[in-house]
């Protein structure tokens, strides 16, 4: 059949030119991949700990402090890189203990930690939980301190009987009760959030990008050879369709089977899945005709195809999620349902966080077919003009 | 020289009359800056801030003292608010609130509760012990664990006078009131030897929108430097570099002037996304002669990798998709899209090798310091052009031949 034809040599055009391979698949798993491994995980916030020869007190301050709830702490080698550290943002705080610090302390003299925090309000509040180390291993020392000043023993014996008798007093005992379901997204798999919007943006803009081959065939005259052909018009453009659709089907596809065998990522119920990748791609395949009959320039479409793909994509929810968007900024958040990642996102996050049916996402399912539906009929309008004009 | 010239202003004219060059160079960028900052500005804006309530059972010394702790906590620190509610039930339905990220703001929601139980202060200072409970919000990244570290310190701070004394007693002490009076008094006034002291960090961090026009800025410079670079290809295909060649000009002349073209492109469009930036979202990029060191030292590192690239091709398609790729692989590695220091580890050492980091650690490091500041990453940036020019200068040569 003609339109099968017409398609396959749309897809056989942008597989034979290896570069597309990399923007079309593998782009997407690379960037899926990255923002697993830097965004998937927990948000501790990270303390540097400069520890260098700081003896045995050192090293208890420095686990007191690691035991801390809600801190993750990386052991610094020097104080400059630590400070950069922390200028730079790498770093939420540090804390740099003196060398000889257990030495210091034995001697009975005084020794000062150095808590380096940048001027904003998150950071000062860090220094709370430092604190609290401070006055643990303090607690210690101040009996230690009392002890050898008495003249009973010396420091360090005062020290090791100090422990023991902490173990056995029976002062305030703190007793810490976790209350309520932590949000949605502490709980998911760390390349499940990565997957689904990235799959989104980009079947989006490679709709967008591949327009340019639709411009490119016409300005090399291949359209108007195959208007000379007896081939009915809509057929032409029933197989263009065609064409941006099986590519958008090819790739999604790909990314679909490629993050749940590589990543294990979850794409809740299939029906649900396949419903809402399917509307999606038939909306993008709708756009990128409407790109490839509107411009003239293929050079233009590409920064055009671009500019729109990513902006429309982070507008949408690609790349701040929109759950999270929602919290910090409600306006915004409505605005972003203009497009249609937005619903493809809404669609996804119900059928994966929150394990819904096909059935549950009637709503957005609808907005998309809406949305492929105005677009292909758009798409399918214009290129017939430009093709027959 | 002056024929290089010729070349690079007859080549700028096309492309500036070629509006891709203008989509690629400004509205690309300055649009997807705006709109990302828009995005993110209300989530880089929201502050810290905390509420705690407290559930007094005990009304005793020691449900006193933490109450003092936590009033110098709301007075003397920013972003603390601190609430007494009376019942243990109250304080936990408001807790359960704080850690339901989607409820609604009209009824009083807490990070955490402290619950200072009846009798807490007898059971204490007889020696018994009780325990105050820390009702945590699941999902409070901030908030709910310095809530305990705070109640941990204090559990501390209680303890230290008993464990102080008993560590000091002379056996024959506990007979004596007299001696335990005193020795109490001692320990209560012995100080911890250790002083935790404030360093305060200057911050060679840009803010979200400098931040994110810089890093538009930067990734479009590939794409905006390779008009240029690839105009060398382009003459090859369409047959005016035979023309040129035949002229009594030097091949180099005809090398210098593309290189010339693309770095004008790239130093004008940059230019014009700092400036505009700066206008319309306020962006802060920082002393202007930093700035512009920077741009030219980046604007030099990409055209040199860029003839690179475009040295390795054998058409001009290929060298537009290969160039395409670099710009988007050293984008990404380098940071401009999001921040690479998460990471961590190899993946952060190796955005090292990307003109992007470099470029935006100048920026940064102009930020908290002066002009000085930027010299480290612009001579990075340079010898990423000087290398790379030197790689691609034979290949150049061979290209620009009958």
């Amino acid at each position: 059949m003609k339109i099968l034809e017409i398609a396959g040599t749309s897809v056989r055009r942008l597989l034979r030119d290896r570069t597309n391979i990399f923007f079309v698949f593998i782009l997407p798993m690379l960037l899926i991949l990255i923002l697993g491994a830097a965004f998937g995980g927990s948000y501790d916030p990270r303390i540097g700990v400069v520890w260098v020869n700081t003896g045995a007190l050192g090293e208890d301050l420095r686990d007191r402090i690691a035991a801390s709830d809600g801190v993750a702490v990386r052991t610094i080698d020097d104080r400059d890189t630590a400070v950069v550290m922390v200028e730079r943002g790498q770093l939420e705080a540090a804390v740099i203990l003196p060398e000889g610090y257990d030495a210091t302390l034995r001697d009975g003299e005084a020794a000062t930690v150095e808590f380096v925090a940048r001027n904003d309000a998150s950071a000062q509040a860090l220094r709370n939980t430092v604190d609290s180390a401070v006055t643990e291993q303090g607690g210690l020392l101040r009996a230690a301190t009392l002890a050898s000043a008495q003249g009973s023993t010396d420091f360090s014996a005062a020290l090791t009987k100090a422990e023991e008798i902490q173990g056995t007093v029976k002062g305030v005992r703190v007793e810490r009760v976790a209350v309520g379901e932590p949000f949605a997204f502490g709980q998911l798999g760390r390349f499940q959030l990565g997957a689904y919007t990235q799959l989104l943006l980009f079947v989006f803009l490679t709709s967008m990008t591949a327009s340019t081959s639709l411009i490119q065939s016409r300005q090399l005259g291949v359209s108007r050879r195959m208007l000379a052909t007896p081939t009915p018009v809509r057929t032409i453009v029933f197989g263009e369709a065609l064409g941006r659709f099986a590519v958008a089907m090819v790739q999604g596809l790909l990314i679909i089977v490629g993050t749940s065998v590589f990543f294990g990522v979850d794409w809740g119920d299939p029906w649900g899945a396949s419903a809402t990748f399917l509307l999606f791609a038939l909306g993008a395949s709708g756009v990128g005709m409407v790109m490839g009959a509107v411009f003239s320039n293929d050079q233009q479409a590409g920064g055009i195809g671009v500019m729109l793909g990513i902006g429309l994509g982070a507008l949408g929810g690609c790349m701040i999620p929109l759950a999270i968007m929602k919290i910090f900024s409600e306006p915004l958040w409505k605005v972003a349902h203009i497009t249609p990642h937005a619903w493809g996102n809404e669609a996804f996050e119900e059928l994966i966080l929150r394990g819904g049916t096909i059935a549950d996402i009637w709503l957005p399912l609808a907005i998309l077919a809406g949305f492929a539906v105005v677009m292909l009929s758009l798409g399918a309008w214009r290129l017939r003009v430009t093709l027959t004009r | 020289m002056r024929t290089a010239f010729l070349i690079a202003r007859k080549d700028l004219r096309l492309r500036l009359r070629d509006r891709s060059a203008v989509i690629y160079g400004v509205i690309a960028p300055l649009g997807l800056a705006f709109l990302f900052s828009m995005i993110m500005n209300p989530i880089q804006s929201s502050k810290f801030e905390t509420t705690y309530v407290v559930v007094d059972y005990d009304k005793g010394p020691i449900a006193q003292a933490f109450s003092e702790v936590l009033d110098g906590l709301q007075e003397n620190e920013s972003g603390f608010t601190i609430r007494s509610v009376k019942t243990y039930n109250e304080a936990k339905a408001q807790v359960a609130r704080g850690s339901d990220a989607f409820a609604s703001d009209d009824k009083p929601k807490a990070d955490a509760a402290f619950v200072l139980p009846p009798l807490l202060s007898q059971h204490v200072t007889s020696g018994q012990g009780d325990s105050l409970q820390v009702l945590a919000a699941a999902g409070s990244d901030l908030g709910a664990p310095i809530a305990l570290s705070l109640a941990q310190g204090f559990a501390s701070e209680m303890g230290a006078v008993e464990i102080a004394v008993r560590t000091a007693m002379p056996p024959d002490a506990v007979q004596d009131p007299v001696k335990m009076a005193a020795l109490q008094r001692a320990a209560i006034q012995t100080k911890n030897p250790v002083v935790l002291k404030d360093v305060s960090a200057s911050t060679k961090q840009l803010n979200q929108s400098t931040y994110m026009a810089a890093g538009m800025a930067v990734f479009f410079l590939f794409f905006i430097v390779s008009f240029g670079v690839s105009g060398l290809l382009e003459e090859k295909r369409i047959g005016t570099m035979s023309r040129l060649l035949a002229a009594p000009i030097s091949p180099t002349s005809i090398v210098i002037g593309k290189a010339l073209t693309s770095m004008v492109l790239g130093i004008l469009s940059m230019t014009i996304l700092a400036i505009g930036s700066t206008l319309l979202f306020g962006a802060d990029w920082g002393n202007p002669i930093g700035v512009g060191m920077l741009i030219v030292a980046a604007v030099i590192s990409a055209t040199g990798i860029l003839f690179v690239v475009a040295a390795a091709a054998k058409t001009q398609d290929q060298a537009s998709s290969f160039q395409a790729i670099i710009a988007l692989v050293l984008a990404f590695l380098g940071g401009t899209f999001f921040s690479i220091s998460q990471i961590g580890g190899f993946i952060e050492q190796l955005s090292l090798l990307t003109p992007h980091a470099w470029f935006l650690r100048g920026l940064g490091d102009l930020q908290g310091g002066d002009v000085t500041a930027v010299i480290p990453s612009v001579l990075a940036l340079l010898a990423f052009g000087m290398v790379t020019g030197l790689i691609a200068w034979p290949f150049l040569r061979r290209a620009v031949q009958r």
